[in-house]
């Protein structure tokens, strides 16, 4: 049952990603990314962090789409055309890929990862609450990187707002 | 939690977030009227975080669940940010009094790529690794396109991200990878993983990973071939931007690859020797064979800068801490990311002096100036022959040191091709020289000098001459800053 | 239970599907997309290694969840800049093509 639900799930996104790659058109490829992030919080589900899968769901789809979307239809890019001058440049693109991608299957087939689990088995997380889990760590062993985002996040509104706002 | 030893030891941090947000409130309080004045508030607070960082010398503390080191080597690069961070302050002021409205929020956001350099100083976890370099990089793609208006300033914003955006996500795969293998986020824990598991597989996904961790570090290093947005970066951002990518970003990227390379992945050092030697004959080469044909002054400096990047990797392939030899790699690094520092802040200080009096980039337009501005035309051969590593300049003392750790590891072919490439920056370095000094302009007007320029061009030449007569202080420096490397062997 | 590597090359193809829209096209907001979909390929990596690897140390316990998190929040920081770029650059010159955007020699 579960092997079925992943495979679904992964397919779902293999195909989506592709959309988002080869279509054209802006809209069309900002709607596939949305398909490929709801079924990546799918797949976190299986994983057992729902957390992270409505953070997913609620950051991704919910807020950086919008913004994509947005962007979009404010400035209604021409839809991107074929050919231009740089014409070398697809396929050195997917010759690139192609040996990154040969080298990461090699790796992950080769490498014979350790998978024994920790201290934190599913059932564990389960009884204590994911999010509270996540949430305790977040205020005390990561409490720097979290404070540093923060800040991040603040100055970073600062600067769009001074680069995107009207005259 | 945080307790008061902590909060002590990352005092300079938290005066420069503190500083960075009275600056926002200040200037939405006052507006027009505090602008002069919150470019000194920034200074204080580099002046304060430069003082609070020494407070921290000869403490070896990892705080926050080991996420975060403050060592010497670390507060080293605390005091290159602070000191970068005082003299692109004040070069600033009139630059950007006629061409943004948002000195404030610039202001600001500078003060946080500060603090950004600062915490990768000092991070020894992939996770405050990659927050920090994130940090850094998202204040260096708004402040390259801070000035909206101008078309090139926005072109060179946006090449920047789409080069950093790509490079870093490939960076974050290969950190997953480190954290795959490892079961951890710490250096000690990864270090401890790859000494006790040595088979082909693990091998294979910690090269994979070293490679694309390079990658990303690299284009913040601006090495070949991850430069490609060095050049047009380097000439369409507002020019003190440029001046502050042009050391800051680097030389704390050359801090984050010695930690992670000699603490994280001592394991793998022949494979990243190899890897970094070729990197580094290529960065040389081409960055000083593609800035001979460059007719404009910013253009020129960015492929010199991207030679430099590569003279330096010399001495980290070089390093072996082994031995009581004064040619270790690490110190050839240190002292040559110092008085690279001073040196490049210090030429494109005069770039900056030339482009507020005339608005001119081109080296054409540098013909005449002895007449115009004898000072900054004198400035500008200490800091040109520094670059070219002449003595009796810091540039000289910086590449003394990385070449002879070369020679001491048996690198002669490296040495040579370093010492061939000296020679060839030395024709366009001279071809500046020329124009400046043996060439008639048209116009002769005189130029005259700000005194916070002026102030920080005394500072940063005085600097780079006294590095070279009287080197003993920044050798000792250099030295003390490598102790957590002796301990960590 | 499904085996890690399941997890490891969907991420792997979806990196690489990510990559190859960033490095092909032309619109700087595809690819800005491109980019999203490499940082979602990283996220799954992170979070299956945090289901299936022993942490070194039980501070180690939910390294994976974090790090994913702390991926998420700054890929809408740097969407957000992004697109930011993006709009200056088309009120500028009317273009979001990486081509046109060539006043200086790449």
């Amino acid at each position: 049952m579960e092997i079925i639900v992943f495979y679904l799930f992964a397919a779902i996104a293999v195909i989506a990603a592709l959309g988002v790659v080869g279509l054209r058109n802006p809209v069309y490829a900002a709607l596939c990314l949305a398909v490929v992030f709801v079924s990546f919080a799918g797949l976190y589900v299986l994983l057992s962090a729902p957390f992270i899968a409505v953070a997913q769901v609620m950051i991704y789809a919910g807020a950086i789409l919008i913004l994509f979307v947005f962007v979009i239809m404010l400035l209604s890019p021409p839809v991107d055309q074929g050919e231009g001058a740089l014409k070398w440049q697809k396929p050195l693109a997917l010759g690139f890929v192609g040996a990154l991608a040969v080298q990461l299957v090699l790796v992950l087939a080769l490498a014979v990862l350790p998978s024994a689990r920790g201290s934190l088995t599913p059932e564990v997380i389960a009884q204590r609450g994911d999010v509270q889990v996540v949430g305790a760590a977040l205020f005390s062993d990561y409490l720097l990187p979290f404070e540093m985002t923060s800040l991040l996040l603040l100055v970073a509104i600062v600067g769009v707002i001074v680069l995107a706002k009207k005259r | 939690m945080p307790d008061a030893t902590t909060l002590y030891l990352i005092l300079p941090e938290i005066t420069l977030a503190v500083f960075g947000m009275v600056i926002l409130a200040v200037d939405l309080i006052w507006r027009e009227r505090s602008r002069a004045a919150l470019a000194w508030l920034t200074v204080l607070g580099f002046v304060i975080a430069l003082a609070t960082a020494l407070l921290g010398w000869g403490w070896n503390m990892a705080l926050f669940a080991q996420m975060y080191v403050v060592d010497t080597f670390a507060i080293f690069f605390k005091l290159l940010a602070a000191i970068a961070g005082i003299l692109v302050t004040l070069v600033s002021l009139d630059y950007l009094r006629d061409r943004t409205p948002y000195r404030g929020e610039f202001l600001a956001l500078f003060t946080f790529a500060v603090l950004a350099m600062m915490m990768m100083a000092s991070s020894a976890s992939l996770l405050m690794i990659y927050l920090s370099i994130e940090f850094l990089s998202y204040m260096s793609y708004l402040l390259t396109g801070f000035l909206r208006e101008d078309k090139k300033s926005n072109e060179a914003a946006i090449k920047y991200f789409l080069y950093g955006a790509i490079t870093s996500a490939l960076m974050l795969y290969g950190l997953s990878l480190l954290y795959g293998i490892s079961g951890s986020l710490n250096f000690a824990d990864i270090t401890a993983t790859f000494a006790a598991r040595n088979d082909v597989p693990t091998r294979i996904v910690a090269l994979v990973s070293t490679a694309l961790v390079i990658a990303g570090l690299g284009f913040k290093i601006s090495l070949v071939p991850f430069h490609q947005w060095a050049p047009d970066t380097y000439e369409g951002a507002p020019t003190p931007v440029t001046a502050f990518l042009s050391v800051g970003p680097k030389a704390v990227g050359f801090a984050v690859l010695l930690r992670v390379l000699l603490t994280a992945l001592p394991a793998f050092k022949n494979e990243w020797i190899a890897l970094l030697t070729v990197i580094s004959v290529l960065t040389m080469t081409l960055g000083n064979l593609v800035a001979l044909r460059q007719k404009n002054v910013k253009r020129l400096l960015a492929y010199s800068s991207i030679a430099q990047a590569g003279y330096i990797l010399i001495g980290l392939v070089s390093v072996n801490l082994n031995g009581a030899s004064p040619f270790s790699g690490l110190n050839g690094v240190l002292i040559y990311l110092f008085a690279y520092l001073f040196t490049n802040l210090g030429a494109f200080t005069c770039v900056i002096a030339i482009e507020n009096a005339t608005g001119a980039v081109e080296i054409d337009d540098y013909k005449g100036l002895v007449k115009r501005a004898p000072f900054i035309a004198a400035l500008f051969v200490i800091f040109f022959l520094s670059l070219a590593g002449i003595p009796p300049t810091a540039g000289f003392i910086g590449k003394f040191f990385v070449f002879g750790a070369a020679l001491r590891e048996g690198f002669l072919v490296l040495a040579a091709i370093g010492v061939i490439n000296s020679v060839i920056s030395v024709f366009y370095y001279f071809s500046v020289v020329r124009a400046a000094f043996f060439e008639a302009g048209k116009d002769t007007a005189p130029i005259r000098l700000a005194p916070p320029i002026t102030f920080s061009l005394v500072v940063s030449a005085a600097l780079v001459l006294v590095m070279a007569v009287y080197p003993e202080p920044f050798f000792n420096l250099a030295a003390w800053s490598m102790g957590m490397f002796g301990v960590a062997k | 239970m499904i085996p890690l590597p399941f997890y490891l090359v969907i991420a792997a193809a979806l990196f690489c599907v990510g990559l190859y829209g960033a490095l092909a096209r032309r619109n700087a907001i595809a690819i800005l997309i491109g980019i999203e979909l490499m940082l979602n390929a990283v996220n799954l990596n992170l979070v299956a290694f945090w289901r299936y690897i022993k942490p070194a140390s039980p501070t180690m316990d939910l390294a994976g969840q974090v790090f994913a998190l702390f991926v998420v929040t700054l890929a809408a920081a740097e969407a957000a800049i992004g697109l930011a770029l993006v709009i200056a650059i088309y009120r500028s010159r009317d273009t979001v093509n990486v081509e046109d955007v060539d006043l200086m020699k790449w």
